[in-house]
């Protein structure tokens, strides 16, 4: 029941597409109807299979990937959308010929299908697995939803159009909306570490190559303007741009396509009433469009505050003995094999240090600082079969946690004797001290 | 609704106990100018509000245009009222802070979209392209029912109503305002319906019917 719960969210999504999609390719709802659902089932089966036979992130890494290809797929409809709302008449292309074609109508509502039951399997394994009997009834009710989505366009008045364009944007926005709930599939997060990796290497190659002197006098000024390109901020803003640019895009292109040529008609209430039907047309077709950006802003929050209850336990206090080691019990206060993050704080007189103790899926115990190299150390939590680091969102799976590099958790040497794990006190403030230290810059806003 | 024929078979209008318009026969066939004369509260502005879906008939049927204004919708109705029927009153009702060409635009934004060069060369048709930008109150009563006029024809009706509309107006204006009406109908072929307690102004029209307490005494062919 609760499984079914966690789904609501990615149904509806599942309902709307099919809904938008019916209305867009009018006249083909029962390519729509048919399609679809195929897509759907086609989708949940792939991702089983992936889950199946592909360990790691790797099958989350193709269901991400096909989501992401279908946002930039968006963007190239968006500009050519842009491009074609600037010429005025002619006749049909012979691309645009097959876009109106039932086959392509089919092949459109099968793909489109196919991440959304990708998406949903993915929920239902991260929740409590997929049985052969959840994913029959999840097929059933997503077969069912797209009939009453269908049905329900049927119903909507015929002055409700929408545009190719405008139903592609909805199905897009509405997929990494229902992806936004599965951490791992999140789209989001990702694109603002890229750009802001991109940001920080544009900066910088570009100060290296224009030789800019790292002058007493122009240091401060300089790095006062342009600290924020090397700020998280940047990756926001910058993310925030490439996500909602191609919606937007469509917008205009639905606000600037021709109106219908009337100087041939000779009663001036009749040419009236004509370019009145086309603008209210216009009207109507932005609608879509502009759901699509509240969801895509729907997704943005679900991405920057997830619904996801973090295991984040607070951390015990522990301490040396005589010889300066740390002595954590397999068996003791909490069970070290039981799969979750156990954290830990060491005090040493003024000096401090906090870490934790995983066994991962691999069933090897790992011993981490509870911060990485690279961000300010706000500590890591744990959801769906990853750690997060909880600065920069950064997911990071519980197999390759252990390992140094990146966002992953500064790992720490330690020795597995007898019944629990032996770490080196002065070792683990060293370390502490050394990381903190190197990610101040990152506390202080890049400066 | 292809034509303007007004067919109505015995309609009827009440207020609670009050008949203002008892079981009435009446067609009117298209581009016919019928002048509508009786008494104040014989019933001729209740019957050109039913026939310009203004208001709703208690019972019997009335088609206008091969419309049955009895079950058209609200919207439907305001549709017709929209694209269909244009209506003159003898209160003008211009808004006064709007100019004579903006009040007529105001006709087109509620049918479709407003566009100033055809409200101005309505006003120019209707000899009021020197004032285009005056507003009500700086035009005398001739003038400011000519921008009415030209409000009225700017949607090209099919049917035109005149419910007291040269009532406020000196001689010469009635004549002025008559003339423009008749030559406008020859262009445009619309059916007119004209409400008058004026003889003389009924006798522009093609047929005058005669009401008393809300019914149809008589009628008689006038031709002009």
């Amino acid at each position: 029941m609760m499984v079914a719960a966690k789904l609501i969210p990615q149904l509806l999504c599942w309902a709307g597409m099919v809904l938008v999609l019916a209305r867009g390719f009018s006249g083909l709802r029962r390519v729509v109807a048919a399609a679809a659902p195929a897509g759907f089932a086609a989708g949940m089966a792939a991702a089983c299979v992936l889950f199946r036979f592909l360990q790691g992130d790797t099958s989350f890494g193709i269901i991400r990937g096909a989501v992401g290809g279908g946002f930039l797929l968006l963007w190239g409809a968006s500009v050519a959308a842009l491009y074609r709302s600037s010429v005025r008449g002619g006749e049909l292309s012979p691309v645009e010929r097959v876009l109106r074609s039932p086959a392509f109508a089919g092949f459109a509502a099968f793909a489109a299908g196919l991440p959304a039951g990708a998406i949903c399997a993915s929920r239902l394994s991260a929740s409590s697995g997929a049985s052969l009997v959840s994913l029959l009834l999840l097929a059933l009710s997503a077969a069912a939803l797209a009939w009453a989505a269908c049905a329900a366009e049927k119903r909507l008045p015929s002055q409700v159009t929408v545009s190719r364009t405008g139903s592609m944007a909805a199905v897009v926005s509405l997929l990494i909306f229902s992806s936004s709930y599965i951490l791992r599939l999140d789209l989001f997060g990702p694109l603002t570490m890229k750009v802001m990796k991109f940001a920080h290497d544009f900066v910088h190659q570009f100060m290296e190559s224009m030789l800019i002197p790292d002058h007493l006098f122009i240091r401060d000024y300089l790095w006062s303007y342009i600290g924020f390109l090397f700020g998280k901020e940047i990756g926001v803003w910058g993310g925030l741009f490439i996500w909602f640019t191609p919606v937007v895009l469509i917008a205009l292109a639905i606000g600037f396509e021709p109106l219908p040529s009337v100087a041939h008609i000779r009663r001036g209430a009749e040419r009236r009433k004509i370019l009145a039907a086309a603008l209210r047309q216009r009207r109507i077709r932005v609608v879509v469009p502009a759901l699509a950006l509240v969801v895509l802003v729907a997704a943005v929050y679900q991405s920057r505050f997830p619904s996801v209850e973090y295991w984040d336990p607070k951390p015990l206090p522990v301490a040396a003995d005589a010889s300066g080691e740390i002595f954590i019990p397999r068996k003791g206060e909490v069970d070290l094999e039981d799969g979750k993050l156990h954290k830990y704080l060491y005090k040493k007189g003024e000096l401090e240090a906090r870490f934790f103790v995983l066994m991962t899926p691999g069933g090897k115990l790992t011993v981490d600082l509870d911060a990485c190299a690279i961000c300010k150390p706000d500590g890591y939590g744990q959801a769906e079969g990853t750690v997060i680091c909880y600065y920069c969102k950064t997911l990071i799976p519980l197999e390759t946690v252990g390992k140094p590099g990146g966002c992953n958790p500064v790992p720490i040497p330690f020795t597995e004797k007898g019944d629990g794990v032996h770490i080196d006190g002065l070792t683990l403030i060293n370390n502490w001290g050394g990381t903190v230290q190197s990610t101040a810059r990152v506390k202080e806003g890049g400066k | 609704m292809a034509t303007a024929t007004i067919e109505t078979i015995g309609l009827t209008r009440s207020y609670g106990e009050i008949c203002a318009l008892k079981p009435i026969d009446l067609q009117v066939p298209e581009g016919e100018w019928l002048s509508v004369m009786g008494h104040s509260g014989s019933g001729k502005s209740t019957l050109m509000n039913l026939v310009g879906g203004l208001d709703r008939p208690s019972a019997g049927s009335l088609k206008v245009g091969g419309a049955d204004l009895q079950i058209l919708s609200e919207d439907g109705l305001a549709r017709f009222r929209r694209e269909f029927v244009g209506i003159i009153f003898q209160q003008h009702h211009l808004v006064p802070y709007l100019t004579a060409v903006e009040n007529v635009m105001l006709a087109q934004y509620f049918h479709s979209v407003p566009d100033e060069a055809e409200a101005r060369s309505a006003l120019e048709r209707v000899g009021l392209g020197h004032r285009l930008k005056n507003r009500p109150g700086e035009l005398s009563g001739g003038e400011q029912q000519r921008v009415c006029i030209a409000r009225a024809i700017i949607n090209s009706p099919k049917l035109l109503l005149g419910d007291e509309p040269t009532g406020n107006l000196d001689h010469k204006s009635t004549i002025m305002v008559m003339e423009l009406l008749k030559e406008l109908r020859a262009e445009e072929k619309f059916t007119v319906i004209m409400v008058t307690h004026n003889q003389e102004v009924a006798s522009w029209g093609d047929r005058t019917i005669y009401l008393d307490d809300g019914v149809l005494v008589r009628e008689e062919r006038t031709g002009s």
